[in-house]
Parts: structure tokens; sequence; C-alpha cells
């Protein structure tokens, strides 16, 4: 009790200079975990990037390298469509066969992102150890353009092309791929019965954007799908607008001229365990070697935007700055408890003349120092609080891009004045914009409490180590 | 009863020693009471510091009741100051956020008195000096004589054999340091009290049983 007694007493006579210290403290202290919330944030934004691109489930994500365009000097590729414009107007060939192609309508559906992959590789990386599940699928866009009649006349130029992206998704396997991650707004999602009939599941934004509903239809390079069900993905970036049976999309397919019958583009993987992520990655790359293949870890790293500058911004600034706050905030209270015990050497000297020993004067010390930290701990943990709701509140949705993650570019070839073949990626870079949300963790308040205890202890013990040096003959010499 | 032999007491001044306190064989016996005088800087608060275990000796022997406070461990020496050695002080030296009670308080922490056994002590004490009714005042809140008893108070609520009393009427006026030499006189025969007192005015010296007089460190009894 008169431990206590004297400890308030103490404090409260230096309640000025124990509010200044405390409040240092708590700035630091305070700062620390704003900026924990803050990366807590980031990562949990982060995560819900890479599952929107990922899919639930799903570990390990491999993907066709991007083909090379063809060489003018190799000419174009099998079965491939070219267009031609010369004296004679505008003219479309396959295979050296020509024929005008003025008010005429191509449409196309393949990848320029990526080549495909023989769907015989799920088979085996379903084999592979450390694999749980497997599933293929198909990132195409079906890209069309009406040419007009006076095409490759005076006057005549080169529509834009209309585009939409399609996903064949692998319907024997619904918790993985594309579609796991979103939700069923309206209707059903595609099931393994619809694995061979022209049934769709849309985007909810391209269903509203061309008003489109359950029992609507969708023309995919000719063919009508009904809409069977409307997905929303979880975040508003450029999901797969059309998703369809995978067998279908392989069946009206195809890349530079050639179907992508029995091919996949994007293989979904799922390992047994988070630790064997890596060692099930190198086993793909083995197999795969020409192949692409990313974890999330991996993918966090091509992120960029204000998402990836707002990661690095409090993982670096942020951790610098509140480590340089909290430096000057111990700094200080150590400097300013050390002026205090400076002050107090002639009441020490005494206790020490009355028989207290050294110990009981450092823990007496020391406990000060201590409340002071947890005061400001208490206050700093407040102002974490607020900071997090104010970058909550304050924070613009963050973007996220990663480029040629959709796959949806399309080759279009061509010709216009005698040029050499055109290539058009409407979508390769994939953007999601994300909410920034700062929430303070039960890390971000351990934390919090061990650096309060810390600075508190710090600053104690810069002045415990003086008093225990102390000799009473000195401090009382120094008075008298 | 103290026993000192041959003690000296150097200092170190920058490249030179100063002798402090220089062969001194002086026997206290119990309940005495000595004046210490001499001039400022003669080495009489050192000697003060040597007889309470606050300092040690460069050389020599100090015993007090057979133990020698320069071959003692801290630990030891703060238990036996704790326990047996009562301090005055001429700035009173007291802990100006405690209040007089608390102050007086203080000094049996360090024997671990339970706090009923504290109070009753406590009020005692302050009744000895006249002061129970300003148990509760800060030190701010008492004249110089009445810091002057709380800090007797404090000396002596642990009932210990030896006073060491450092210039403890310097600063107060001439009634209150009549008051307070009384008032110590008085304890001192009550309880039997060994008085070691260092003191400038002759007419509190003379009061005492011995006179001795501190000249450049070496100490002449009269």
């Amino acid at each position: 009790m008169f431990f206590v007694t004297y400890l308030r007493r103490e404090l409260r006579r230096r309640m000025r200079q124990a509010i200044f210290i405390a409040l240092g403290l708590a700035l630091g202290i305070g700062l620390v975990v704003t900026v924990t919330a803050a990366s807590a944030g980031v990562r949990k934004a982060q995560s819900q990037v890479l599952k929107s691109l990922y899919g639930v489930g799903t570990d390990v994500t491999v993907t066709g390298k991007a083909p090379k365009p063809p060489s003018l000097a190799s000419g174009p590729p099998k079965n491939s469509q070219t267009f031609t414009v010369g004296p004679g107007g505008a003219r479309v060939c396959t295979n050296g066969k020509c024929h005008n192609a003025a008010g005429q309508t191509i449409d196309n559906l393949g990848s320029t992102s990526y080549s495909p992959i023989s769907q015989s590789e799920v088979a085996a990386i379903a084999r592979l150890k450390n694999v749980k599940a497997v599933a293929g699928g198909l990132a195409l866009s079906d890209t069309s353009i009406t040419l007009p009649k006076h095409f490759g006349q005076a006057g005549g130029s080169l529509p834009t092309p209309a585009s939409f992206s399609v996903q064949g998704a692998d319907t024997s396997h619904a918790s993985l791929g594309p579609l796991s991650a979103g939700t069923i707004t309206a209707g059903r999602s595609l099931r393994a019965a619809d694995a061979n009939s022209d049934v769709a599941v849309i985007d909810s934004g391209y269903a509203k954007s061309h008003k489109l509903k359950v029992g609507s239809t969708v023309t995919v390079v000719g063919h009508k799908f009904a809409v069977v069900g409307i997905v929303e993905q979880p975040q508003s970036g450029s999901p797969p607008q059309v998703y369809v049976p995978l067998a279908r999309a392989q069946a009206l397919g195809k890349a530079l001229g050639k179907s992508l019958k029995g091919d996949v583009n994007t293989i979904y993987v799922t390992a047994t365990s988070a630790a064997n992520i890596p060692a099930v990655q190198r086993e793909i790359e083995n197999l795969l070697p020409s192949a692409t293949v990313t974890s999330a870890s991996s993918l966090a790293k091509q992120v960029t935007g204000s998402l990836s500058s707002t990661a690095r911004l409090a993982n670096d600034l942020g951790r610098w700055l509140s480590i340089l706050v909290l430096i000057a905030a111990f700094t200080v209270a150590s400097l300013l408890t050390m002026a205090a015990v400076a002050r107090r050497v002639r009441e020490f000297g005494t206790l020490k003349a009355l028989g207290w020993r050294s110990r009981r004067i450092v823990a007496q010390v020391m406990s000060e120092s201590l409340t002071v930290g947890v005061i400001g701990g208490a206050a700093g943990v407040g102002l974490g609080f607020a900071g997090a709701a104010i970058i909550t509140a304050v924070a613009p949705k963050l973007s996220a891009t990663i480029a040629g993650s959709t796959g949806q570019g399309v080759a279009f070839a061509g010709a216009a004045g005698g040029g050499g073949p055109q290539f058009f990626s409407p979508a390769v870079p994939h953007t999601v914009a994300v909410p920034m949300s700062a929430s303070v963790t039960l890390a971000a308040l351990v934390a919090a409490v061990v650096l309060a205890l810390v600075g508190g202890l710090l600053a104690g013990s810069f002045g415990s180590w003086r008093i225990a040096r102390l000799r009473p003959a000195d401090a009382l010499a120094r008075v008298a | 009863m103290y026993q000192l032999t041959d003690v000296n007491k150097l200092y170190a001044k920058g490249r030179h020693t100063v002798p402090a306190v220089r062969d001194l064989t002086l026997t206290v016996e119990d309940g005495q009471w000595l004046a210490v005088q001499g001039k400022t800087g003669h080495g009489k608060s050192t000697l003060l510091n040597l007889l309470g275990g606050l300092d040690r000796p460069t050389s020599g022997t100090i015993e007090l009741d057979g133990k020698d406070l320069a071959r003692l461990n801290e630990d030891r020496v703060t238990r036996l100051r704790a326990q047996s050695i009562g301090f005055i002080f001429q700035t009173f030296n007291l802990v100006p956020t405690m209040s007089a009670a608390e102050n007086v308080e203080a000094a049996l922490i360090p024997l671990r008195v339970g706090s009923a056994e504290r109070r009753r002590q406590v009020q005692a004490a302050l009744d000895s000096v006249g002061l129970a009714d300003r148990a509760r005042h800060l030190p701010g809140e008492l004249s110089g004589g009445q810091q002057q008893r709380t800090a007797i108070a404090r000396a002596l609520v642990k009932a210990p054999k030896v006073l060491l009393a450092d210039e403890p009427t310097g600063n107060l006026d001439e009634d209150t340091r009549d008051e307070i030499i009384n008032l110590l006189e008085k304890l001192w025969r009550e309880r039997g009290l060994t008085l070691v007192l260092v003191t400038h005015d002759s007419a509190i010296a003379q009061r005492a049983q011995r006179v001795g007089v501190m000249t450049k460190g070496q100490l002449k009894i009269s």
C-alpha cells in the first residue's frame, strides 16, 4: 500500500512530465498500431485480389506461355484467317483461298495471352504428389468485327471490334476454378450434366450492361447459349463475362487457326496443405517447363497499382516511420526519467540512509516508469484505433493490376493498307478495385502492450542504473 | 558502542588526494552524547557518514557493537542502518510528496513491520515530537521546526540505538533551535540513545557529555 501511495504521489508531482512521456509513447505506439492495421488491411485486400483472380481453393495456377505472334516472313498460320486491303477492296484469305470480305462479319474465339496445354497434362498434374485437386479451364475472348461494304475503298476505315471474355469451366470441379469464388445471384451454376450443353453462366456486370437475365441467350462465335445463371465475383475488376462448359469452349475455340479440342490454357491446382504449395509448384514446373506456374505468393509479387504502392507504403515507409518515432519516444522518455532521477538524488540518498535497499528504490522508479508506459500504451491503442478508423473512412479504393492474368487477348490478323498482321488484345491486364479497410488486429494489440512495457522498462532502467550506483554519502553530500 | 581505530578517509580531487579524516581513534560509549564541532570542510560530515555506514573508510575499522562497518557487505550495512541508526539532517530531507506520517512510516518499510503496527508506531512517534495533529500535512505545509520534528520522529520511530544528527538546527531560528535541542536532549535521556551531533553552535555543543573539534580531519576531544 505504501508502495502504491508513493507511486501515485510521485506521478502526481511530475504529472506534466509523465503526460509528456506518455504522449510520446502513445504517439509511437499509436503509429505502430495504425501501420500494423493498415498492413493487415492491405494484406486482406491482396488476399481478396488473389482470391478473385485465383478462385477459392486454388493454390497454384498453370497457364500456357503467351504465344509469339507469327512473323511476316513465315506467312500466316495454317487455317488462320487474314484479310488484306488492295485495289480490289478488302479480301479474307484462309489457306490461300480468298474472297471479298466487305460486309462480312469475322468472329473469333481464342487467346493471345496463353498457349494451349494438352488436357492430358491436367491428369498428369493430378497424379503428382501433394496435389489434392485439379481442374482445367480455357480463358478465351470472343472478338467479332463486321467489315463495312465500302471497306478498303477511299473513306472506308476499320471499325472497332466487339469483344467479350469467355471462360471454359470444368463442370465436374465446381469448387475449383474461376466460378468457385463467385456468388450465384440468380439461376444456378454450371453442373457436371452441362458438360456438352450450350448453357452459360454470365457475370452480373455483363448481364446488367447487356440487359441479360436467366433464360436469355448469349452468342459465342455464332452459337447460342442459354443463360442459366448470373454470377457475382468478389471484386469489381474484369472477371470473365461468360462462363460456358469447358468442352463447348474447346469445341468452339481456336488458337492461331488451330482447334482447341483437347486443350486447356489454365489449370487450377489445390495442394494437400499450404506447406506443400512450393513443392507442388516445383513439381509442376518440372513437368511443364514451358508453362507459367504461379502460386498466390508469386502472383502477389506481380501485383501493381495503388494496392501495391499502398502495401509498399505501409510495409516500408510506415514501418520505418514507426521505428523512428518509437526510438524518439523511448529516448525522450529515458532522458526525462534520467533528469527526474537526477532531481531526486537527495530523496533517494535519504531513503538509503533510512535503510532502503537499492533494489527497492529501483523497483519504485521502474514501477513509476512502467505505469507511464502502460498509460502511454493504452493511449497509443486508442490512437491506433482512431488512426485505423480514419484510414478506413477516408482511404480510396485500391486498384490492383496483374498483367496478362486473364488470357483475354485475341489475335486478329490483318493487312490494312498492305501492312503486316495486327494483333488485338482487348483486356490483357486484369485490374481489380478493392476497398481499403484498416482493422486493428490482436497481434497489433499485443505489440502495443509489449512496446509500452519495453518503453517503460527502457526509460526506467537508465534511471535505475544510476540509482543502483548511487552512494548515499555522495547523494547527501551533493545537497549539503 | 562505537569503536573507531586508525580511521582514514581520503578523497580524490583531480590528481590530488585530500584527507577528510586522519588517523582517528575514538570510542563512543552506549548512551553517550558526543558533540562534534569544527570549521566547514574539516571532516565533520564525513565522520558522521562513516559512523552511519553511508561511506566506507579508506583504512581503519569502525565497529558498532563489534560489527565492523568497513568490512560488512552493502546489504548488511543497509540492514544495520535500517535497524539501529537514525539520521537527522540539516535540510530535514523529507520526501516532499509524502505526508508527515508517511515520511515517518518510510523508516519502517525496510523493517517489514505490518501496516497496522506501522500506523501505531508512526502515531506514537509523531506524538512524542508533538506533531500528532499534523500527521497528514505535506512537508511544504509545515514550518521548519515542524519539519525537523518530523525528521526526528522518522529517525526515532524504529527505536534505534544510535542517533546521528548533522547540524539539526542549522536551518532554524533561535527559538526553534532551542525547542529542537530541548526535544533531542529529552529523547536522548528518555531512550538512552547514543547521540553524535555535529554542530557549529558552541552553546549546543556545551550541552553534550563530550565535545570534539575536527581540524583538518583530526578529532580532538576536550
